[in-house]
């Protein structure tokens, strides 16, 4: 095996540096060493970091390294977690957006059981309830109805 | 200069002392003790959770709180290490090599006993330096002009890659990383919007409660969620956690070594106390008559790096607070948190706002009164804490991670944000890219462009005025004497590994 983590890494951060190097140097005006202009510093950023990036890539393929294991299962239901939070919350409130949290991020190693879902974000609710509502007085609604 | 001390420790607990600090510095060491011991929740993600509700708060009694949680993790996370063999936050790793034999032997009780002990004394030490030298620090920083800040702050950042663990030259990739998102938004000195592409919301720059949740919560409950497992763990007694005389007579000096090593080591930005931890084992073994017994449950072993990482804590408060550069990616959450407040530590902040800076220093040692009775009298709790699954904590975690980034500025696009930092921290720790050099890289990017900026203006567009001026000057060989040193270890590690190949 190659060491594909610093291939894929090096690889990443080459085309991150110089794409951010380029956007600097067309988009914002440079200025002079002495009176800098707001694209100095980030031009010389990105150059950096696709310096770096290319001696990390060039140092993955010479060298071997593990298999990379992703856990898709669990960046798969996590993300859908948050993004269902992001949907839920203004529209419904925090009640339903913890709910909906809870039951697709458990479903990550599917341990929890639907008990335990209900329970946990019970409780949760709860506790925002307490801190966001009754503690620090956030205008945050438990409950909303889509109008 | 006596009376001076007086006044502003007077000053100091009358801050510490009101009734909201005082609530809110107990909360911060008890949930610091939480996630200490919980192996699998991390300090930085739960001060990153925290961080929101601080908003609602006096910056005074929200940095009392955030610290709380900072130091009460390092009491808290030799309990895991001790008892399941699980270092619960990175800086107790150490206090497993003998921590666990000891439990194996039946002194578990000994060995948690002597960690208070050995934190409170550190945390201590720690308190003190601050106190003493914090305002002679003051008149030194004072002198600093934009070269020598610039300098110090490339020191900071180069050791904050190469003494931590894993490949420096990724940690200094993650730091260009970090400084490039906190471009992102408006030049304070043109008033230009820079990297927003159009998006609105960025114009404010990229948010730090969504960078920190992402790569420090969401991040880390993907990576966790197939690691965490609980064992078996027996009962601690009061009784059995009296430790003998011979206990106490190993014990002493290693406490006091190890408190000179953590200060020492805490002060110089970019050295956590995982290294202070790691570095007072290695020397106690070393000065040790009896080196064998080390690994076996050897009381010194556990003692000394549990003295080390707490004295570090609260010296890295030093460099933070007195010139207003983080050392480590927990002490950047905290400036950030101060700049967000409106207030930039600093030599001015230390002459405008005494009664912060002082009772935030008041409020440690109340902190740490409040964490020995917590683990001594109340050890059993912390005990039972550990039988927690984590398929009941993960879940918990996200919602409060939704709700924190939510809460801020109630805005969805935070959300998303969020959700796009954790994709990619996960990506990154994937391929082996540590993640806390970027947040520092983060905070203190912009503060590194603006001093850049000013020395080159100074200069006229020299690069000489980072050498010619002597305390820069200085900053800068230590800066490349810690880039070569990481080079030349990076060159070892390569002969050796060749060497072992037949070939």
């Amino acid at each position: 095996m190659r060491e594909y983590r610093d291939i894929i890494g090096g690889g990443f951060l080459l085309v991150l540096g110089s794409s951010a190097a380029i956007h600097a140097v067309t988009s914002l005006r440079l200025g002079t060493v002495w009176q800098m202009g707001p694209g100095m510093f980030p031009a010389a950023v990105g150059v950096v970091i696709a310096l770096l990036g290319t001696v990390i890539l060039i140092g993955g393929l010479r060298s071997s390294g593990p298999r990379i294991e992703v856990d898709h299962r669990s960046m798969l239901f996590i993300s859908l977690s948050v993004i269902a939070f992001a949907a839920l919350i203004r529209p419904f409130g925090f009640v339903p957006a913890i709910v909906a949290v809870v039951a697709i991020s458990s479903r990550s190693d599917a341990r929890l059981s639907l008990a335990g879902i209900v329970l946990l974000a019970g409780s949760l609710s709860m506790i925002g309830f307490l801190i966001f509502q009754v503690g620090l007085n956030i205008p945050l609604s438990a409950f909303n109805w889509p109008r | 200069m006596l009376n001076d001390l007086l006044l502003n420790l007077a000053l100091g607990l009358s801050t510490a002392l009101t009734v909201e600090n005082l609530i809110y510095c107990a909360i911060g060491v008890t949930l610091g003790m939480v996630v200490g011991v919980l192996p699998g929740l991390g300090t930085l993600a739960t001060m990153s959770m925290l961080f929101p509700i601080t908003f609602y708060l006096e910056p005074t009694t929200a940095i009392i709180m955030l610290a709380g949680i900072w130091y009460g993790s390092s009491y808290g996370g030799s309990t895991a290490a001790i008892l399941l063999n699980l270092p619960g936050t990175p800086s107790s790793a150490v206090a497993c090599l003998d921590g666990y034999p000891m439990a194996r032997q039946g002194r578990a009780g000994v060995a948690l006993f002597m960690t208070t002990a050995g934190s409170f004394f550190g945390a201590s030490v720690g308190i003190v330096l601050m106190m003493l030298f914090s305002q002679p620090l003051v008149k030194v920083a004072l002198s600093f002009g934009p070269a020598e800040y610039f300098s110090f702050m490339i020191v900071g950042l180069i050791a904050a890659c190469v003494i931590s663990d894993g490949s420096a030259i990724k940690g200094i990739a993650m730091v260009m990383v970090g400084i490039l998102l906190g471009v992102v938004g408006l030049d304070v000195q043109t008033g230009q919007a820079r990297f927003i592409f159009g998006i609105v919301e960025l114009v404010d720059g990229i948010s730090l409660v969504a960078l920190a949740m992402g790569f420090f919560g969401i991040a880390e409950v993907m990576w966790s969620v197939r690691q965490a497992a609980v064992t078996d763990i027996g009962r601690v007694s009061l009784r059995s956690m009296m430790p003998t005389r011979e206990d106490i007579r190993r014990s002493w000096m290693p406490m006091i070594r190890a408190s000179g090593i953590g200060s020492f080591f805490g002060i110089m930005p970019g050295v956590g106390p995982s290294v202070s931890s790691f570095l007072s084992y290695a020397l106690e073994k070393k000065v040790s008559r009896e080196p064998e017994r080390f690994g076996k449950g050897a009381i010194e072993g556990v003692v000394a790096p549990e003295t080390a990482n707490n004295a570090s804590d609260q010296a890295s408060f030093i460099p933070t607070m007195v010139l207003g550069i983080p050392g480590s990616a927990t002490m950047a959450l905290i400036l950030g948190l101060l700049i967000i407040h409106g207030i930039t530590p600093g030599p001015a902040m230390m002459a405008e706002r005494p009664d912060l800076f002082w009772g935030v220093v008041m409020s440690f040692w109340i902190g740490n009164i409040l964490l020995v009775l917590l683990n001594i009298p109340m050890i059993g709790i912390w005990v039972r804490l550990l039988t927690i699954p984590y398929h009941v904590l993960y879940p918990a975690i996200v919602v409060f991670i939704c709700i924190g980034v939510y809460s801020v500025s109630g805005s969805t696009f935070d959300v998303f944000l969020t959700l796009l930092f954790g994709l990619v921290g996960y990506g990154a720790r994937l391929m082996g890219f540590p993640a806390a050099p970027l947040l520092l890289g983060f905070v203190l990017g912009p503060m590194m462009e603006q001093q850049f900026r000013r020395a080159m203006l100074l200069s006229r567009g020299s690069l000489d005025i980072f050498v010619t001026r002597p305390v820069s000057a200085a900053f800068v060989l230590l800066a490349a004497a810690l880039l070569l040193w990481s080079l030349w270890n990076v060159y070892r590690a390569r002969r050796a590994v060749v060497s072992e190949q037949p070939s």
